[in-house]
């Protein structure tokens, strides 16, 4: 715990003092994210022919999607002083939740989208109660389910993946476009814009950044930090429901073991973006960043031929420099 | 909060209906310009390609059949195996044990239990180590490393039980030494399917690309070496670029970035069938139609290559038929027979006309009506 913030501007921290606009905009460290960003979209320009095109900006959001919509729910969770480990498990079991669903209750892109979403907004509620009500850490709550999720998602079909073949949910949440914008695309700017006005327009929001910034203030204050925490997983685990649809949609079948180890993605995007691991301070669209901010070092890497080993080298060393120079 | 909830919910169900009224439900279809022009009776290799991992030549599963006289032998000395396995969480594995465990019943062979490493060292140690407490006669085993686990090997030979490999022998272990035989796929004679097939669908002087397994593993090695050296032989016009990756949950984004940065991709060999399926979604993401063959067959990719789309074949693994030739070695070597050092199992190509029967072939059970269905909408191309 090293970061110091005092008592009072921490409870009610809108991010720093500024107008609300500017804060949404820069977060506690302005522009320093933005010139990280701007940097790499420069080197990666110069040196491959193919980065710098509308196709391969869109490759990157699409790919980028799942651990950005996330993210946006982690940078709740995050800022309420608590940690989601969870988030890749329950994307796998609300996938395969969906997929059953439409498998056999109705083959409706409805049915399968409410099985997700409910899966992991079910995920959520259990991690929030556990760790608000029997006050276990969620460090600990969210290994468990981590675990015990990923447990349920192989054993509902014996490890096998489960076909899906309508194609309205195909196209809603994979491959269908608006204006040449795929639809994972669209799904994420959505979610991004629900995101900054609940974090940063809302009672709620506010809430979060006291429950967070300084508990026991806010808890004097009035504010129900049980109940701020527990939706902030809620939202976490349904945000994880959505990823899982848009993931199914893409791959027409939902496999229990995808996305292991992608919870790391998520947090590294959201502390990229400028969240404090320590609670009460954090911006949505800096987690977007962030989350831009790693998948455009994978695209660039890989469209530069770097071997893949190295690459991982790189993508780490750059992660710690991004944070340190941004946190300057 | 009710008002929050509302602007939520509110851009949610925009985003939801915009997409629902204005997509376009565009799923393009490959030319079927490629595979018609080959073989099928002459596409798989007619014996064992590739080489044993000390460049041993295999022998085939032939080899192991049981005389009567043997198999009366074997009736008569009730004997126990053990099985340890590096998951029991894949198809491959559960056909495997599957061949193994009925073939094995057939002859009175008691199975003492099947263990799972979980693709962990130690616990395959662990795991080994309690089985030889057991006291089998035998114990038929894949790996999960080369090195770590040798020393444990050793002393199940030095515990005078019997051992039989699934696909890869641990470094410095010698037979009939230290253990009987060594069953594996054809690795190399898979990667040559998928290097026939996605070389007909090749203009002369096209570049293809293959998405390979950047750790170094013997049987992945041997695919991707299988399409190299028969595209050199067979096709030297074709110009190969590789992408690796290690990660195998990255495939998609990595394949997909492969393809941007090599426009000229105009065709791909991914190493085994899941990575084949996500460079296929990222594909369709970024509306590209190229042919891609790999090696394996499972629910998923059996459904992409009977419906015609850019998935063209497999060279399939028999996974159950191998666990029948490790089941046949090792009641050989339990009755005191000399057993090959290697037996091969041979590949089984699959393509769009003969998806079903593959199927059957390969999972020694009729195929799910996700398949059937698929295929009928295909005929008269899909059988």
């Amino acid at each position: 715990m090293t970061e110091t913030q005092s008592p009072a501007k921490a409870a009610i921290a809108q991010p720093g003092g500024r107008p609300a606009l500017l804060s949404l905009l820069q977060g506690e460290r302005p522009y320093m994210l933005y010139l990280a960003f701007a940097v790499m979209l420069v080197v990666f320009s110069l040196a491959s022919p193919w980065f710098l095109s509308i196709d391969n900006f869109l490759n990157i959001g699409r790919q980028t999607t799942l651990v950005s919509i996330i993210a946006v729910g982690m940078t709740f969770v995050i800022i309420s002083r608590q940690i989601d480990l969870s988030v890749a498990s329950t994307l796998a079991l609300s996938g395969m939740s969906a997929s059953l669903a439409m498998a056999f209750v109705a083959n409706s892109w409805i049915v399968g989208a409410l099985a997700g979403l409910g899966t992991g907004a079910l995920i959520g509620l259990i991690n929030g109660l556990l760790t608000t009500r029997l006050e276990i850490p969620s460090f600990l709550v969210t290994l468990g389910t981590l675990s015990g999720a990923r447990g349920l998602a192989l054993m509902v079909t014996n490890t096998k993946p489960v076909i899906i073949t309508n194609e309205y949910y195909f196209a809603i949440f994979g491959e269908g476009s608006v204006l040449g914008i795929p639809a994972p695309i669209l799904w994420t700017l959505g979610v991004t814009v629900a995101g900054i006005l609940l974090l940063h327009y809302s009672v709620y929001g506010r809430r979060v950044y006291a429950a967070g910034g300084n508990p026991t203030a806010a808890l004097y204050s009035g504010v129900r930090i049980k109940q701020v925490t527990t939706l902030a997983f809620v939202l976490t685990g349904t945000l994880a429901g959505l990823a899982s649809l848009i993931l199914s949609a893409r791959s027409h079948a939902a496999r229990p073991d995808v996305v292991q180890g992608m919870e790391l993605d998520v947090i590294a995007s959201v502390i990229l973006g400028g969240c404090s691991l320590f609670g009460g301070r954090g911006f949505v669209l800096g987690t977007l960043l962030g989350s831009l901010i790693i998948g455009t070092l994978n695209n660039g890497l890989v469209l530069l031929g770097v071997s893949s080993s190295l690459q991982l080298v790189i993508k780490g060393a750059i992660i710690v420099a991004a944070v340190a120079f941004t946190r300057r | 909060m009710k008002q929050q909830a509302r602007i939520l919910f509110g851009t949610l169900s925009l985003a939801a209906s915009a997409l629902a009224l204005s997509t376009s439900l565009s799923f393009a279809q490959t030319p079927d310009t490629c595979v018609t022009g080959v073989d099928m009776a002459t596409l798989g290799p007619q014996g064992i390609v590739g080489q044993g991992p000390h460049g041993e030549k295999a022998a085939s599963p032939d080899e192991l059949k049981l005389t009567d006289d043997e198999a009366a032998k074997v009736k008569a000395g009730k004997f126990k195996v053990g099985i340890s396995m590096q998951t029991v969480n894949l198809d491959w594995s559960q056909l495997q044990v599957a061949g193994i465990s009925e073939t094995l019943a057939k002859y009175g062979v008691t199975v003492t239990g099947v263990a799972s490493a979980e693709y962990q060292v130690d616990k395959q140690i662990a795991d080994i180590e309690n089985t030889i407490q057991q006291h089998p006669d035998g114990i038929i085993s894949i790996p999960v490393d080369f090195t770590a686990t040798a020393p444990t090997y050793k002393k199940v030979g030095e515990a005078g039980i019997k051992l039989v490999f699934m696909d890869s022998i641990p470094v410095g272990l010698e037979s009939p030494k230290d253990f009987a035989s060594m069953i594996s796929a054809d690795s190399q004679g898979n990667g040559q399917i998928a290097a026939t097939i996605l070389a007909s669908c090749m203009p002369k002087g096209g570049t293809i690309g293959l998405v390979n397994f950047g750790v170094d593993y013997f049987s992945t090695n041997e695919r991707t070496k299988g399409v190299s050296e028969w595209m050199k032989k067979n096709r030297p016009d074709i110009v190969m670029k590789q992408v690796d990756f290690t990660d195998p949950s990255k495939v998609s984004q990595i394949a997909g970035d492969f393809l941007t940065g090599n426009p000229d991709v105009k065709g791909l060999f991914a190493v085994w069938d899941q990575p084949a399926l996500d460079t296929l979604s990222s594909m369709r993401a970024q509306g590209i139609d190229i042919p891609i063959t790999t090696v394996d067959l499972g629910l998923q990719s059996a459904i992409e290559i009977a419906k015609g789309g850019p998935l063209k074949a497999t060279g399939s693994q028999r996974p159950y038929d191998q666990g029948v030739a490790e089941a046949l070695a090792m009641m050989k070597a339990l009755i005191g027979e000399k057993t090959p050092a290697w037996v091969g199992v041979q590949s089984l190509p699959v393509v769009q006309s003969n998806v079903l029967e593959s199927y059957k072939t390969v999972f020694h059970k009729d195929p799910p009506a996700e398949l059937v269905d698929a295929c009928n909408a295909a005929k008269p191309k899909c059988n």
